[in-house]
């Protein structure tokens, strides 16, 4: 891994290689002692409500009315689990969040990496006029497209069904400008040889270009799913049937009705949010390199 | 059967073979493009044409307004308090989280063992989606919850942060950059992991101290993440929603409300659609504006 790869920079061991005077001992180690003791408070800053919440998912209604605050459940209990599934219906909005986010991601990967193979590899007219056009929208606020989207939605009879949730997800300005970026630097020598072959510009594309990209589609892949999974005012606005929430509007529902029962609530919290930490987990240094292959660093 | 490498497409005229060009180039970037113009450029001049409108999904009659729209925004307190609150959030918000993320990369890299384990606790937030955190810290912020049980032990103040109109808007806030800090340290790295050690030697030979050091060649170099970073928070800030509308609903007393909620409220609670588009306008006005001025001011800034 790259960056775990460089080295420290105050270190003055990096001039003075053979020999550390004592003075120098002692102050590197207290310079280490202060760098841990800071990443470690804040670590715990991040993890606490974590922690909290999950311990809270395994208590009683009144285990947890009786110390919210114990990290540790005093009785054990599945009672919340059981209810976020049940009555919370959890597992509707875990199934919905589920198709979003890989439909979502399946879907704006083949959209955007068909684009950006246009813009990067092929010649047409027009070309650069719609790829400006494309960079232009990434400049759009969210806010301002968020109603008229709606409307087009409505207009096209989409409201309150899954494709109206997903349709306008198929298609990232970013996602296809990252793509081309990556696709123009691989050697067109293995596309001419394909050519000369007799494949087709299809074939090409789905046989030479996709499997040499998989770094980049996979980082880009897990960004959309993240921002599907977390996507919230959008399938808020679109949907109307409960039956369809994704998790996000689901949980939200928890506010107004059974506000009482923050274990259960916990409890559905807890299963909303381990699946995508795990994934993470899984994949992560393809994410943390992703960062800087994908330019984000202008 | 052809030979191999003629062209398939040889013996016709140039101008078939224009077209065929232009139509393989067509299918391969047409279903983006499409996407992208209906809820993009078709959405912009949709939105600019109900802003212009009494708009409403209740009602089939939708009689042409002028700018009446933009003008009752102008004339609405709650509209003008809310564009106080989001320009009062964006600017606590962006400088603290540049500044923090910023530290903690710097302290980050410091480190030789567990970097990738520290790392990758501070972007656990990034993964959770917003309205689960909300949820999280409406229970940190609680009269007696942990927040004040921490500021209990340091000898400070315990307010009841979300239900006192002075302080909810910096629970918001608080709250804010806890969830994001930390994606904005990861880039942070990649960045700093892009300067070369060389630099800093050549310094360490010439008796640069450590804030001589990050002032002449991490900020200079650095210079290309912070205003990505600056510029994306910017954007980001201005139309903040889900935490406020899932921990204050705008409230107590309007404290909170920001323009996004104020949109979404008028556009999706009360369907008032084309009034809340006219006020995206105004939104959309302030992004851009300010994006433009923090382009220039770091365009002419010379800084190495």
């Amino acid at each position: 891994m790259r960056i775990a790869g460089v080295s420290s920079r105050t270190d003055t061991g990096q001039l003075v290689k053979e020999r550390h005077s004592t003075a120098w001992w002692v102050g590197n180690i207290s310079k280490m002692t202060v760098v841990y003791t800071i990443l470690i408070i804040t670590a715990l800053v991040f993890l606490y409500p974590y922690f909290w919440m999950v311990g809270n998912a395994f208590k009683t209604n009144e285990g947890f009315y009786t110390d919210p605050y114990r990290l540790i459940p005093e009785q054990f209990s599945l009672d919340a689990m059981r209810a976020a599934l049940g009555i919370g219906r959890v597992h509707i909005y875990l199934k919905n969040s589920t198709i979003f986010a890989v439909v979502g991601v399946a879907g704006q990967l083949l959209v955007d990496a068909l684009a950006a193979f246009a813009f990067a590899r092929l010649s047409f007219r027009g070309r650069d006029v719609l790829f400006v056009l494309v960079l232009a929208t990434l400049m759009l606020p969210y806010s301002v497209v968020l109603i008229p989207s709606y409307l087009i939605v409505y207009w096209f009879g989409l409201a309150n069904t899954y494709v109206g949730v997903m349709l306008p997800g198929f298609a990232g300005a970013f996602g296809i400008f990252l793509l081309r970026q990556f696709f123009l630097n691989i050697p067109s020598e293995l596309e001419d040889a394909a050519r000369i072959d007799g494949a087709t510009t299809f074939r090409i594309f789905w046989q030479i270009i996709v499997p040499l990209a998989k770094p980049a589609l996979l980082t880009l892949g897990l960004f959309i799913f993240i921002f599907q999974w977390s996507s919230y005012v959008w399938p808020l606005i679109v949907l109307k049937d409960w039956d369809k929430y994704p998790l996000t509007v689901g949980i939200a529902l928890f506010r107004s009705t059974t506000w009482t029962y923050w274990p259960n609530i916990l409890a559905a919290t807890t299963l909303g949010t381990l699946p995508l930490i795990a994934l993470f987990l899984l994949v992560q240094r393809y994410i943390i390199g992703g960062i800087t292959l994908s330019g984000l660093k202008g | 059967m052809q030979l191999a490498g003629a062209s398939p497409s040889g013996n016709r005229p140039r101008w078939v073979r224009d077209l065929q060009r232009d139509a393989l180039g067509y299918s391969f970037a047409g279903p983006a493009v499409i996407l992208l113009v209906i809820f993009s450029i078709v959405a912009i001049v949709v939105s600019l044409w109900i802003s212009f409108h009494e708009w409403t999904f209740l009602r089939d009659e939708r009689p042409w307004v002028g700018l009446e729209n933009y003008a009752k925004a102008l004339d609405d307190p709650v509209f003008g308090k809310a564009f106080r609150n989001t320009a009062r959030y964006a600017a606590i918000v962006v400088p603290a989280i540049t500044g923090l993320g910023l530290l903690l990369a710097l302290i980050g890299n410091e480190a030789r063992q567990g970097r990738a384990v520290f790392r990758t606790i501070f972007f656990i937030p990034t993964l959770t989606p917003l309205v689960v955190l909300s949820f999280l810290w409406i229970w940190l912020f609680e009269p007696t919850g942990s927040f004040n049980i921490v500021l209990e032990k340091l000898g400070l103040p315990t307010p009841n942060w979300l239900m006192d109109p002075v302080m909810a808007p910096f629970a918001i806030i608080i709250m804010s950059v806890w969830a994001h800090v930390g994606y904005y340290m990861v880039i942070f790295m990649a960045g700093l992991a892009d300067i070369p050690q060389i630099y800093y030697d050549a310094s360490e030979v010439d008796g640069a101290n450590i804030f001589q050091r990050f002032w002449h060649i991490t900020l200079p170099l650095l210079r290309n993440t912070l205003i990505f970073v600056v510029v994306i928070l910017a954007i980001g800030a201005f139309q903040v929603f889900d935490q406020v509308y899932l921990m204050t609903r705008g409230g107590p007393d309007n404290s909170t409300e920001v323009m996004q909620a104020l949109i979404y409220k008028q556009g999706f609670e009360f369907f008032h659609m084309g009034y809340a588009s006219a006020m995206a306008w105004y939104l959309f006005a302030a992004i851009a504006f300010f994006t433009a001025i923090q382009m220039r001011i770091f365009r002419s800034q010379q800084l190495y």
